[in-house]
């Protein structure tokens, strides 16, 4: 510490200029007065700021060498099926053997893939919050902006006791994060992760989608009710209202995209699209005037309410119920719910991606050489990005209100976009 | 059927519009400052921890009235020869456990500059019980020194950072 001499010139004061207001409205034009104005002058100045144009050009990288190794990947199956025909001749076994091996190799492919996503998103998920709320997130785990963040927190979950309250009802709180979490892996199956890459090729893929993750929701009544808990019960009843309610429009509003696709493959429905108007429009659904956007906007907003988020998370809303249907729950089970909320994000992704941005489609004619899984994880990707910025943007919507935007809006808006689009079908093909 | 639409299409421009300015706010940079590694230097009238200044101070006890916590102990010099109290102070100690700085012992000091006075330190820290209590003489500088009980030495305050190596004074 050194000594000062007296009497310092202090130092000098900021000028903070004063807010501009509307002259007719009073209307706040630009704030001064409170913003660390210096620090956003001139954003490129400072490296964490360049830092984080790094992490976005690597996200964006990485999602490119993902969709790449999904691409590359994927003709090794066959040599493995081969690979297990053959041992299976071999050894004598029937052809029912080595198609349940494969069976079972396929659906352990589809299991890592709802839970790399579950890793990934989360991290992703706090990023996007942190930087849309000027905070930074997690930065320190794993050294590059806290990639081992959600790593290191698995492993937390992992360690955390498992509490089981006395008064729950044992077995029932046991067994709901296990109905709730086996649907989506198994909802997993038809999705179409590229032009011919999709575990199962059903002919009904969206109706068994649809069915499946509609499973969920028992799970959650589950949940809520074994946990012998006021706030898990209510939360229980809400996402039964909540969720049965959004099912409704959310079938109702892919009927149009079936229409036009004629099928209720995924892959079929995906290749519909393919092919430009006027040579660079691509002939994708949610370019179709009117009816595309409106089954888009629909399908997006239903979405959102399916997975249980910010502006529909009534189920476990902090504020009211201090989590809803998972209050009780700890540890693995408790990660078992967000495993699935994810999920279901993922699921929710490559299904608008199927359905209205032409799945592993190229959005401009030069671009074909990219090939079609890549397509498929960026749009993905994009629209998961839609879900997490909508999450963090918007504020949650009251009981009242949810029901009656779903019934009152979306219902007949979709019913009215199935109404336009066969008269699309019957006037104009 | 006018005023639905009319609803239905402000609603949707309020949340394209609310959405826009998160978006907007994403790609800006955060106003974070990453504490341990950044630090930021507070306002100017930040009460921080207690500077003390041997050599200034005229022993007069004004602070030592002030104190609304009785934190601060101080005993005069005397002239060796004669035996008389001077204008020195001998040793004199602020206790950081009561200190609750209010800054009244800085306002009442007399001297110019002040011999007591609050930095902008905010990382007033203490490792053990001993630190809370700062000892100054003629010779130990601003920070002061606290008595260590197990080694019956004065040692240095371990817990407190200096954020700032000049401190502004009145």
């Amino acid at each position: 510490m050194t000594a000062s001499g007296s009497g310092q010139a202090p130092p000098p004061k900021k000028v903070i200029p004063d807010p501009v207001f509307n002259e007719k409205n009073g209307r706040l034009l630009k704030d001064t007065r409170y913003w660390p104005t210096e620090v956003w002058a001139n954003p490129w100045a400072s490296p964490a700021y360049r830092r984080g144009a790094m992490l976005l050009i690597g996200i964006i990288g990485a999602i490119f060498a993902t969709g790449w190794m999904i691409g590359e990947l994927a003709p090794l199956g066959d040599t493995l099926y081969q690979l297990i025909a053959s041992v299976a001749s071999a050894g004598g076994l029937p052809q029912t053997a080595t198609e349940a091996t494969w069976i079972m190799i396929k659906a352990l492919i589809i299991l890592h893939v709802v839970l790399i996503n579950g890793l990934w998103a989360v991290w992703w998920e706090r990023k996007i919050s942190a930087h849309i709320q000027s905070r930074v997130g997690p930065t320190y785990a794993g050294g590059f902006h806290g990639w081992a963040q959600t790593i290191l927190d698995g492993i937390k979950l992992l360690l955390k006791e498992d509490i089981t309250p006395a008064v729950a009802d044992k077995w029932v709180h046991a067994l709901a994060p296990a109905i709730v979490v086996v649907p989506v892996i198994i909802a997993f199956a038809p999705v179409s992760f590229g032009s011919q890459l999709a575990a199962a090729d059903i002919d009904v893929g969206v109706l068994y989608i649809f069915a499946f993750a509609g499973i969920s929701v028992i799970g959650v009544v589950m949940g809520g009710w074994a946990s012998g808990n006021k706030y898990s019960l209510l939360g229980g009843l809400r996402a039964t209202a909540q969720l049965v309610s959004y099912e409704l429009p959310r079938g109702f509003s892919v009927v149009p995209v079936i229409m036009f696709s004629g099928s209720l493959d995924l892959s079929v429905i995906a290749h519909a699209q393919a092919g430009y108007w006027l040579g660079f429009i691509p002939k994708w659904f949610i370019f179709y005037p009117l009816v595309g956007q409106l089954a888009f906007i629909i399908f997006l907003i239903a979405s959102v309410a399916e997975t249980n988020r910010t502006p529909f998370d009534i189920p476990e809303a902090e504020s009211e119920l201090v989590s809803g249907f998972h209050t009780e729950y700890s540890g693995m089970k408790w990660s078992m719910f967000f495993l699935t909320e994810y999920g279901y994000v993922l699921l929710a992704c490559f299904l608008l991606a199927t359905f209205f941005l032409g799945g592993g489609a190229a959005p401009l004619p030069g671009l074909e050489i990219i090939p079609s899984w890549i397509w498929m994880l960026g749009k993905a990707m994009a629209m998961m990005f839609v879900f997490l910025w909508v999450r963090w943007t918007f504020p949650r919507f009251r009981a009242d209100q949810l029901m009656d935007f779903n019934w009152k809006f979306l219902l007949p808006w979709s019913f009215a976009n199935i109404a336009f689009a066969a008269a699309a079908l019957l006037y104009l093909s | 059927m006018i005023a639905y639409f009319r609803t239905v299409f402000t609603a949707a421009w309020a949340l394209l519009q609310g959405m826009a300015i998160t978006l907007k706010y994403l790609f800006k940079p955060s106003i974070t400052i990453h504490y341990p590694t950044e630090k930021l230097v507070p306002y100017e009238k930040f009460r921080g921890a207690l500077l003390f200044d041997a050599e200034t101070c005229i022993s007069c006890n004004l602070c030592v009235k002030a104190c609304p916590s009785a934190c601060i102990q101080l005993e005069n010099a005397t002239n060796p020869q004669t035996k008389k109290k001077i204008a020195k102070v001998d040793w004199y100690s602020i206790d950081f456990g009561k200190c609750n700085f209010c800054r009244l012992c800085e306002e009442v000091c007399p001297t110019k500059p002040k011999a007591v006075w609050h930095s902008l330190d905010y990382e007033v820290v203490f490792y053990t019980r001993d630190e809370m209590v700062r000892c100054w003489k003629a010779g130990i500088n601003y920070i002061g020194k606290y008595w260590n009980r197990k080694e019956k030495i004065f040692k240095d305050p371990e817990g407190q950072i200096s954020i700032q190596e000049v401190h502004s004074r009145r």
